[in-house]
């Protein structure tokens, strides 16, 4: 049976006469974790950001539930969420503005304009908050007001309440201290909460830099100058493979 | 021999030159027929007329002007912020509109800023005669335009990538959009609502005195009869409430974050944009006023005895007119503040920039014109001085809170106290202040239609002839010369302002 959510096929993007990304094929299953390995400017973003749909590639095609991305109309677009390298939150609203800013796509303009005007129910925010070990002293601080350990988990919160089936995550365990990065982690990958109830999206890709984070990946997959270098299972990772890439 | 170096401080001060034509008209010019009229003037401001009658005429039409303004001050604010959001970038991303829509409104809005309010005024009162709704009508018009220029311009300020992180939830088109704009549309209101109020205010006194109603109708009215004692009492009634407003915003600060007062503004904006909406309605289909206006097909047919030399000579007088008082309201206020640099000058200074910034130009005009002919020269001193009081109440504003520190160690090396200023005070702020004076020069394009009216220069006072005497086409073609001349230097001022920020 075909389980495949996303793929990506023969995708390449130019960007200013630069060929960020070239010719790239890649599949994500259900159920998969994949770790995306690749130095600083590899084009990790931008293949993250090709998945994703904000960027349009120059050639190839991207296809979510076998169905190709323009095809699709916004409820099914919406099955894919995304933690952004520079998080990306609005610092104006508060962290659970913020977070309740992931419930937009499920819930109709009255919902979004009573998040606004801090009128709406906040309690499945303050649930994902507390999931990202939150303090409740912060739900209502600006996200100016917050540290880079509590924007990053406001970040996942609000990715994470989406619902989603896919997550793509750019670094989403940058300045989170260690105790922090093995909570987030599980949130993210193991698809539950500490009741045991399935929380997180049906298959993840995660941009990493850390090795020592790989244990809980399926896949590991490399990329260097745009290209795919390799795209392997976990246990078959090799020293060679990473020397080809760093 | 070194070559001559110009930098902004020199900049400041190089066109305090336009002084040198102006002054030898002005000069030839002098009559001393009304200086009796003058000096009466002069000290009736120590003796207005203040009695039962005057007190209570004055609440009345102060009562008119805040009305006026009030209401177009609302309905200006609320469209220009909607206006704003049409007129951006992110509302045609979101909605994957083509660009070409976004020049489009763009460029009408370009055209409707243009064009002063009172020009909106004195045309729609020629079609539909007087009434108090005309005044909130003819400031709206523009007012609706500048407003969403800025509420345009800080949505233009969102940071794309946060943009793209609320797109990507793919949300409902409408929901993303207030995402992402509600946070910048309130910072701007919150910023910049309160000095458009004033600025409304203010248009209103001015339309006053074309006949709209409100103080500024008492004062020309009182003008005209030479009562300059009950003159002063509206002027100085007007400069109180000036002074208690600007103290009033001062003190007012908008909670968002308070329930209650949000679901006040939320209804207050719907209720607006309703009555608006249901009052234009009303004011297309039951205003018969058009016994002077026949049909647009008169813009097209009624024959001009404006030959093209005459028309171009009026264009050149407004563009000459915009330069000689943009050249005195960027130079005239740091050399005075310079020369009288100390703490008694400062505060003689003070007052007579701010009764500059009270006075309507047209009244600052028909002052000057008791003791000289009109010309172009005395419409551009008039909004040249008017204008200085504006620019000189952001130097004064500047220039108290900045650091001294420069100054002192400059001063300490035995340099006289003026050049101190110049070099340790002044120069620091000489760039953002020629940027702010790029701003207002825009402004001050759009004002030559005022003092035109009744200086009898340029194209303001053309357009005046062409309304009295019902030539819509003639109308027609000074509006599209006199817009054209505002998008222009707008196109030019933006030039400069970029350059200097």
């Amino acid at each position: 049976m075909n389980n495949t959510i996303l793929e990506l096929k023969n995708i390449s993007y130019e960007y200013k006469n630069n060929l960020i990304l070239n010719k790239l094929n890649l599949k994500i299953n259900s159920g998969e974790k994949i770790a995306l390995l690749g130095k600083s400017g590899s084009g990790k973003t931008t293949l993250i950001s090709v998945l994703n749909g904000t960027i349009k590639p120059t050639q190839g095609e991207v296809k979510l539930f076998n169905k190709s991305f323009d095809k699709l109309d916004r409820k099914q677009k919406s099955k894919i969420t995304t933690i952004w390298q520079d998080l990306r939150l609005i610092e104006d609203l508060s962290a659970e503005q913020n977070v309740n800013c992931g419930l937009i796509a499920e819930n109709n303009f009255y919902f979004a304009f009573k998040n606004l005007l801090n009128i709406s129910s906040f309690s499945k925010a303050h649930k994902y908050m507390q999931l990202c070990r939150l303090h409740k002293s912060i739900y209502d601080k600006k996200i100016s007001k917050l540290s880079g350990g509590q924007k990053q988990r406001v970040a996942i919160a609000r990715s994470l309440i989406q619902g989603s089936n896919i997550l793509l995550a750019d670094e989403p365990f940058n300045n989170l201290d260690p105790n922090l990065i093995t909570i987030i982690k599980n949130l993210l990958l193991e698809n539950v909460d500490k009741n045991n109830k399935k929380i997180s999206p049906k298959a993840a890709l995660v941009a990493l830099h850390r090795l020592d984070l790989l244990n809980d990946f399926d896949k590991v997959i490399g990329i260097r100058d745009g290209k795919i270098f390799f795209n392997i299972k976990r246990n078959n990772l090799k020293k060679l493979h990473l020397d080809k890439i760093y | 021999m070194n070559k001559l170096k110009l930098n902004y401080t020199s900049l400041s001060f190089l066109p305090i030159l336009v002084c040198i034509p102006l002054g030898y008209q002005l000069i030839k010019n002098i009559h001393f027929g009304g200086f009796k009229l003058f000096q009466e003037f002069l000290i009736s401001a120590f003796n207005p007329k203040i009695d039962n009658e005057i007190i209570i005429t004055v609440i009345n039409r102060l009562n008119e002007t805040i009305l006026i303004g009030f209401f177009s001050w609302l309905v200006s604010i609320i469209f220009g912020a909607i206006f704003g959001i049409i007129s951006s970038n992110i509302f045609y991303k979101i909605f994957n509109i083509p660009h070409f829509f976004y020049r489009i409104i763009r460029f009408f809005l370009t055209i409707i800023r243009s064009i002063h309010e009172v020009v909106w005024g004195i045309v729609l009162m020629q079609i539909y005669g007087i009434n108090f709704s005309i005044g909130i009508i003819a400031i709206c018009i523009p007012y609706i335009a500048i407003n969403s220029k800025v509420f345009a311009e800080q949505l233009e300020t969102i940071d794309y990538k946060n943009f793209e992180s609320i797109n990507q939830i793919n949300a409902p088109k409408f929901s993303s959009l207030l995402t992402i704009v509600w946070n910048p549309i309130i910072n701007t209101f919150k910023n910049f609502g309160l000095y458009r109020l004033e600025c409304s205010i203010r248009s209103t006194v001015i339309l006053g005195l074309f006949g709209i109603g409100g103080i500024g109708t008492s004062i020309f009215l009182s003008f005209q009869t030479l009562n300059f004692r009950e003159l002063w009492t509206y002027l100085w009634s007007l400069a109180i409430l000036i002074i208690l407003s600007g103290l009033i915003f001062k003190k007012i600060k908008f909670n968002t974050t308070n329930k209650i007062l949000s679901i006040f503004f939320i209804t207050v904006f719907f209720i607006t944009i309703l009555f608006s909406f249901l009052y234009f309605l009303y004011f297309i289909f039951n205003n018969n006023n058009f016994e002077n206006f026949n049909s647009f097909s008169s813009l097209f047919k009624s024959s001009s005895d404006l030959g093209l030399f005459d028309f171009l000579k009026l264009i050149l007088e407004t563009i000459i007119l915009s330069l000689l008082s943009t050249g005195i309201a960027i130079s005239l206020p740091p050399l005075i503040i310079g020369i009288f640099n100390n703490n008694t000058s400062k505060i003689f200074v003070k007052i007579f920039a701010f009764l500059l910034r009270l006075i309507p130009t047209p009244v600052i005009l028909l002052i000057l014109l008791t003791f000289n002919n009109p010309s172009l020269s005395l419409a551009a001193l008039t909004l040249g001085l008017h204008n200085a009081g504006i620019t000189s109440k952001l130097l004064f504003t500047n220039l108290d809170s900045q650091d001294r520190r420069n100054y002192i160690a400059i001063k300490s090396l035995g340099i006289s106290k003026k050049t101190s200023w110049l070099l340790g005070l002044f120069s620091q702020q000489a760039k953002s202040y020629l940027a702010y004076c790029a701003y207002r020069s825009d402004i001050i394009i759009r004002e030559t239609a005022i003092v035109g009216v009744i200086g009898s220069v340029g194209l303001g006072w053309q357009l005046q002839e062409s309304l009295s005497s019902f030539a819509w086409q003639e109308v027609s073609i000074v509006l599209i010369a006199y817009s054209s001349i505002a998008i222009v230097g707008e196109l030019i001022n933006g030039k400069i302002k970029n350059s200097l920020t």
